[in-house]
């Protein structure tokens, strides 16, 4: 007897667990996605070979060896047929963004259809900023200064890191404008971040995986990393 | 060192031909080469073990993926450094490899390093990893957690869990999933009953069973111990293998998945009031402490876990803790101590995991006595006890674990091993197990010794060598919380004992009465006043929340002392709330309705006789005579010795069972008519008589 919540142990590429809804609902999302890339040569692309539209995503970064490859549950390519809350749980390294964004229905609340960009910190960003008390009282009782630190980390549409690069800013859901800047091999987010591993797809999405935690809110780590028992 | 006894013969005959060449044989090794390296596998972990190299600094280990032709499939990786302070035994030096996908094939080799300098490798072993446990096309045995098929990519979510808890339960008749409650947000905290063929039906059925609890996820982002539960409750469930079999002939083990159901889905410390579960189990504030504490009175386990994960990089792979608080009584400390230092330092030494003191290697101020951490609270309620941490990081020992979901392996493996070596220890051990239990019961109800309201006994450093390179901080208790002069009882009024109150979740608290009653205190009322007696199992817990020097407790109780000591003649008639300590009375002694007679170290020549009374709580005294106690409230005996008959009749009125353990009783006992039925917390009674009805068993 199996249990019907378990995923799918051998991921499907370009198909959710839940059969032709999802199948269909993928199909048209993909294409505005195809047409954006399509339409962005920027030269600081790492790869500039027309590849075809259903070549395999490579998010690049040095965080992204550490992170499923190859046909691995939860590689890149399973990823970019997830809607983006779903794919976000597949990434080992964005426990506490991935809950945080779940738990305070920031993403559900985005309008449908126009794509997002997801700019995610890690989980070790997040623990060089946040004390373990903070984070815990951030998520229980101040949803609201917790909903303006996610946002930070939102922008509207679907865009490649090299797009945001070209442009120079992006403006984050929260109102601020931020820098992005390349640096070598790695693309920098508002004098604060640099991505580690970016250019994940999701359906609609995307995903850039960034060490430091951009947003209003002070640092409170005291550096010793962890709570007794 | 086998090995290389014929190369020195052959190196020899070759130099006594061609002494200028003397070029290496193929086959001998360099006296800094490792030799004799073995692979063992085991579930999620491979155990290398090699000769040692004499002047050794360290050890490197080496591993290669490599497919069924041997070849290479990836880059050598150093993916272990063990160093000589990590296990007790350094002259079979052993790892732990863990971190991969469990069922691949690698090679390993491993080579010493004196200082820096890194000697030649040793040859390589090959070998296929163990496999995920369970047979893919047997029933129940094919079951895996959501952690375990996407390859530690996702943790096991609550609705996966309830789904494979619930189909185990299904296929299993070993296993029985019981509900103990909800969490604030009204997620179920189930607990898994496995006993073999089938676990006993009620809960003082199990008990009966001296079970062991591990309590495996209580702050919801650490959540590595959860998945080992997981894992190992499908091979409790369904192995055939004769340990495990074995295993539940003996006893019932208890595992609490997630206590902590909220916290885990927002992957936050707390629950989801932000309340840390780990500072709040004597307290129990909160719906799931309150649930894991009514578990332990109704369960009583006589040992237990309780697992976690350690942001401390430097720590060893799995830190351990027994309960250190002062009022916890010595056997137990000593008994949780002999399970840790005795049994998880040897076979950690075995296997190759670095088992070492929690708060060892600048640990900083951690491990010490709160009694609302369950480690000590749980050595408070007289229960063999050990902290389990898992070190979130590679750390020294593993260099290679950038890797995320190779990193939470290790961990989850290693509490596997941790887990099936705890219930190892406690079929191997059970009878000092218990025996540590009864005398800390016995210890705990005489109620003799200075309470202190915070402080550890140290924790020494294990003799050299030892894992790690110094001991748990010291933790003595400051001059003012100590109590030398303990009270015989606190006096509650009937606003403390019943008042509502505000420091629960929402700002709504359960009474004090109500978390008296989940901890399992006997309590005499008398008119608005409840006594609470210190001469029960739990004394050492009493004070902490009773006491006005509590540091965290829940309310100023007043302390109440003896009235009666030394000698007394004569017939007594026993009025309101009486406490004898060390007292000699000459007489017969009668409890009146509405009274009650609290006792330590007393004896009573003549018969004692209680109709209708409100309490009779005995401990570690003497009657010579004949004891009658009918129709009466609250009633507990422990370590008392009895000369002549025991009746218990028509005891109706109590709201938990009246207790009696360690008893010797000189002539028969009766037991009828009782609701709830009396028991022995575990603990056997000596009667040289006749036992009816209801005390036939104890």
């Amino acid at each position: 007897m199996s249990h019907p919540a378990t995923p799918p142990r051998h991921p499907r590429r370009f198909r959710g667990p839940h059969g032709a809804r999802r199948v269909q609902r993928t199909l048209g999302l993909l294409l505005p996605t195809l047409l954006l890339a399509a339409c962005t040569g920027s030269p600081a692309a790492p790869r500039t070979d027309a590849a075809p539209a259903s070549a395999a995503p490579q998010p690049t970064g040095p965080l992204c060896a550490a992170l499923p490859t190859g046909t691995d549950p939860g590689n890149p390519s399973f990823l970019a047929g997830q809607p983006v809350d779903q794919a976000l749980r597949w990434i080992p390294t964005l426990t506490t963004f991935e809950a945080a964004l779940r738990t305070s229905g920031v993403l559900t609340d985005l309008p449908a259809g126009d794509g997002v960009t997801v700019l995610a910190p890690s989980d070790d960003a997040f623990a060089a900023t946040f004390s373990e008390d903070n984070w815990d009282d951030l998520m229980t009782h101040h949803t609201d200064q917790l909903r303006t630190l996610l946002k930070a980390h939102l922008i509207t549409g679907s865009h490649p890191i090299a797009d945001l690069t070209t442009a120079g800013t992006a403006t984050t859901l929260d109102g601020v404008t931020v820098t992005v800047t390349r640096t070598g091999p790695t693309t920098r987010l508002g004098d604060r971040a640099d991505t580690v591993c970016a250019d994940y797809q999701a359906t609609n999405a995307r995903i850039h995986i960034i060490n430091a935690v951009l947003g209003p809110l002070p640092a409170t780590a005291d550096g010793t990393g962890h709570r007794a028992h | 060192m086998r090995r290389q006894r014929p190369t020195l013969i052959a190196v020899s005959t070759l130099i006594a031909v061609t002494l200028t060449t003397a070029p290496t044989p193929a086959n001998a090794a360099p006296p800094d080469q490792v030799t004799a390296l073995t692979a063992h596998q085991a579930d999620g972990y491979t155990t290398l073990a090699w000769q040692p190299v004499d002047g050794a600094t360290d050890y490197q280990i080496e591993r290669t993926p490599v497919d069924a032709d041997n070849t290479p499939t990836g880059a050598p990786t150093i993916v272990g450094i063990w160093r000589p302070n990590r296990q007790i035994n350094q002259h079979a030096p052993t790892f732990a490899d863990a971190g991969y996908n469990p069922g691949d094939t690698f090679q390993w080799r491993v080579r010493a390093r004196t200082g820096t300098t890194e000697q030649p490798y040793s040859d390589p072993v090959t070998a296929t990893t163990t496999a995920p446990w369970g047979n893919p096309t047997t029933p129940g045995e094919q079951l895996r957690t959501g952690w375990e098929t996407t390859h530690a990519a996702q943790y096991t979510t609550d609705t996966d869990e309830y789904a494979y808890t619930a189909a185990i339960d299904a296929l299993s008749d070993r296993v029985r999933v019981v509900e103990l409650g909800r969490t604030v947000q009204n997620r179920p905290i189930n607990m898994m009953v496995i006993g073999h063929p089938t676990p006993a039906a009620t809960p003082e059925a199990v008990a009966a069973t001296a079970p062991v609890a591990i309590n495996c996820n209580v702050h919801g982002n650490e959540p590595g111990d959860r998945e080992a539960c997981l894992i190992m409750a499908r091979q409790l469930a369904f192995s055939t293998d004769p340990r495990i079999t074995d295993l539940l002939s003996h006893t019932t083990v208890l595992i609490v998945p997630t206590i902590n159901g909220d916290g885990r889905a927002n992957n936050t410390r707390g629950n989801s009031t932000g309340q840390d579960l780990n500072r709040d189990y004597s307290l129990i504030r909160q719906p799931e402490t309150t649930a894991y504490i009514t578990m332990v009175r109704d369960y009583r386990p006589v040992a237990g876990y309780d697992g976690h994960e350690f942001g401390n990089s430097r720590a060893g792979d799995l830190p351990m803790l027994p309960p250190r608080h002062q009022n916890v009584a010595q056997p137990i400390f000593d008994q949780s101590q002999d399970m840790i230092e005795g049994h998880m330092y040897a076979k950690g030494a075995e296997a190759g995991w670095w088992a070492c003191p929690y708060g060892c290697e600048g640990g900083g101020n951690v491990g010490l006595s709160e009694e609302t951490i369950l480690r000590n609270t749980l050595g408070l309620k007289n229960v063999t006890n050990s902290l389990l941490e898992l070190r979130s990081s590679g750390g020294q020992t593993r260099p290679d674990e950038g890797n995320t979901t190779n990193n939470r392996r290790r961990k989850t493996y290693s509490a596997l091993w941790t887990f099936h070596q705890f219930l190892d220890y406690h079929r191997a051990d059970r009878a000092d197990i218990l025996k540590a239990r009864s005398e800390a019961i016995e210890t705990q109800a005489a109620n003799t010794g200075r309470l202190v309201f915070r402080g550890s006994r140290p924790i020494p450093a294990h003799p050299a060598p030892h894992p790690g390179d110094s001991p748990p901080p010291l933790d003595a208790p400051p001059a003012d919380l100590i109590l030398d002069n303990p009270p015989c009882a606190y006096k509650l009024t009937d606003a403390q004992y019943n008042d509502a109150r505000t420091d629960g979740p929402g700002g709504v608290g359960t009474t004090v009465a109500q978390r008296i009653a989940a901890h399992g205190w006997k309590v005499i009322t008398i008119g608005d006043d409840h006594y609470i007696p210190l001469n029960q199992p739990e004394r050492g817990l009493i004070p902490l929340l009773l006491d006005g020097k509590g540091v965290e407790k829940l309310t100023d109780g007043e302390r109440v002392y003896p009235t009666l000591t030394g000698r007394r003649n004569g017939p007594l008639a026993v009025t309101g709330f009486t406490c004898a300590d060390d007292a000699t009375i000459n007489g017969p002694v009668t409890v009146r309705t509405g009274a009650a007679l609290v006792t330590t170290a007393t004896t009573i020549s003549g018969p004692l006789i209680a109709a209708g009374a409100a309490g009779i709580l005995l401990a570690d005294s003497t009657i010579n005579g004949p004891v009658r106690i009918a129709t009466t409230g609250t009633i507990s005996i422990i370590d008392a010795t009895i000369a002549g008959p025991v009746d218990l009749s028509g005891n109706t009125a109590g709201t938990d069972a009246p207790v009696l353990a360690g008893t010797t009783i000189r002539g028969p006992l009766n037991c009828t008519g009782n609701n709830p039925t009396p028991h022995n917390l575990g603990i056997v009674n000596t009667v040289h008589g006749p036992r009816t009805t209801q005390c036939a068993a104890l």
